[in-house]
C-alpha cells in the first residue's frame, strides 16, 4: 500500500483515528461512573456518606419532652410556664404556646428521664397535678408525654 | 475498518441498552408507573396528603357554605370535616413522634362543636366566629408541628367552580 494517500483513503484514516479517540474516551467516562458509582454506594451502604441532617443529634440526645397544660376543665392552657427539670441539676424553662403544648428538646443520654420532673405554673392558677403517659413503644423519637393540670386560684 | 468502527460502537451501544434495562430492574415494555397486573398496594398517604385530601378542601367548602347560608350544606361540610380528621388521626396516629387525636382535640373540638350549634341555630355570627376559631385552631396546631408556614384563612373566594354554595330558593 502506497504511503501517498488519496482523499478518500485520507478522510477514512480521520474517521478511524476520530473514532479510536471516541472509543478512548467513552471508556475513560464510562470507567470514572463505575467506579464513583461503586464507591458511592459501598460508602452509603456502610453509612459512611448518608445524606442527612447535619443537626441531627437525635444519637447523642436522650428523649424530649412534650405535653399539654389544662385546666381542671380539660381546656388547653397557653402561655403557661412550664419547668422542665432534672434532679439536683436545674433545668429548662419554656411556655406553652397557643395550643396549650410544651416541647423541649432531649437532655443527653445520661440523664435519665426517671430524673426529669415537669411542673406548670400561670398567674391565677396553681398546679393540681402532673402525670407522665407511659407509651408502649421504645421509638426515641417519641416524646416523653407529661401533662400538668392547672386549677385556677 | 469503518464498517469494522461502526460495528464496534453500536455492539457497545446494544450492550449499554441491555444493561441498563436489567438494572432498572423492568422488562422494556412495563409501564413506569408500575405492573398492571400487580396486587393493590395499600394506600397509606401521609399527613401533608391527608391534610390536602380531607380537611382543606372541608374546611373551605365549610367556609363557603356557612357565608352563603347554605345550612344543609355547612351541616353536611362540618360532618365531612369532624371524620376527615377522624380518619386522618387514624391513619396517622403520630406524627414526627407527637400525638395527632390530642392536637386534633385540642385544635379544633371546641370550635366544631360551637359551629355545630349555630349551623343548627342558622346563626350567621356565631357561625363566623366559630369559623375563625376553627381557622386559629389549625394555624395553632400547625405552629406545633413547626409547619406554622402553612397559614389557612378564611376562604374569600371558591375553589370550587362546579359546585353551588348558594341555598335553593
Amino acid at each position: 500500500m502506497s504511503s501517498q494517500l488519496t482523499g478518500r483513503g485520507f478522510a477514512a484514516t480521520l474517521f478511524e483515528d476520530r473514532m479510536k479517540i471516541l472509543i478512548w474516551h467513552c471508556g475513560r467516562i464510562a470507567g470514572v461512573v463505575l467506579a464513583m458509582t461503586c464507591s458511592l454506594s459501598i460508602a452509603v451502604r456502610a453509612g459512611g456518606a448518608g445524606f442527612g441532617d447535619d443537626d441531627d443529634n437525635s444519637e447523642e440526645e436522650g428523649p424530649s419532652y412534650f405535653g399539654f397544660v389544662r385546666d381542671t376543665g380539660g381546656a388547653t392552657v397557653p402561655d403557661a410556664k412550664v419547668t422542665v427539670g432534672i434532679k439536683n441539676r436545674g433545668g429548662v424553662v419554656t411556655r406553652t404556646d397557643a395550643l396549650g403544648t410544651y416541647k423541649v428538646p432531649g437532655f443527653g443520654k445520661d440523664v435519665d428521664p426517671k430524673d426529669v420532673e415537669v411542673a406548670c405554673d400561670k398567674l391565677g392558677y396553681k398546679q393540681l397535678r402532673v402525670v407522665r403517659r407511659s407509651s408502649p413503644s421504645t421509638d426515641p423519637k417519641i416524646p416523653i408525654e407529661t401533662e400538668c393540670t392547672l386549677q385556677r386560684i | 475498518m469503518r464498517g469494522r468502527v461502526i460495528s464496534v460502537v453500536m455492539g457497545g451501544a446494544f450492550a449499554a441498552f441491555v444493561t441498563i434495562a436489567a438494572l432498572s430492574g423492568r422488562s422494556v415494555a412495563q409501564s413506569p408507573f408500575g405492573d398492571p397486573n400487580a396486587e393493590p398496594a395499600p394506600f397509606n398517604p401521609q399527613m401533608a396528603a391527608l391534610m390536602s385530601m380531607l380537611i382543606q378542601p372541608r374546611h373551605a367548602k365549610l367556609g363557603l357554605a356557612g357565608k352563603a347560608e347554605n345550612w344543609p350544606l355547612a351541616g353536611y361540610a362540618l360532618k365531612e370535616l369532624k371524620q376527615g380528621f377522624v380518619v386522618a388521626a387514624r391513619a396517622v396516629p403520630r406524627w414526627k413522634g407527637l400525638p395527632v387525636p390530642d392536637l386534633f382535640d385540642a385544635a379544633v373540638t371546641q370550635p366544631i362543636t360551637l359551629l355545630d350549634f349555630a349551623i343548627k341555630l342558622r346563626y350567621r355570627r356565631q357561625f363566623d366566629e366559630a369559623y375563625e376559631s376553627l381557622t386559629k385552631g389549625c394555624n395553632a396546631c400547625h405552629a406545633t408541628t413547626d409547619h406554622a408556614f402553612v397559614v389557612i384563612k378564611v376562604p374569600d373566594a371558591s375553589a370550587f367552580p362546579d359546585q353551588e354554595f348558594e341555598p335553593k330558593r
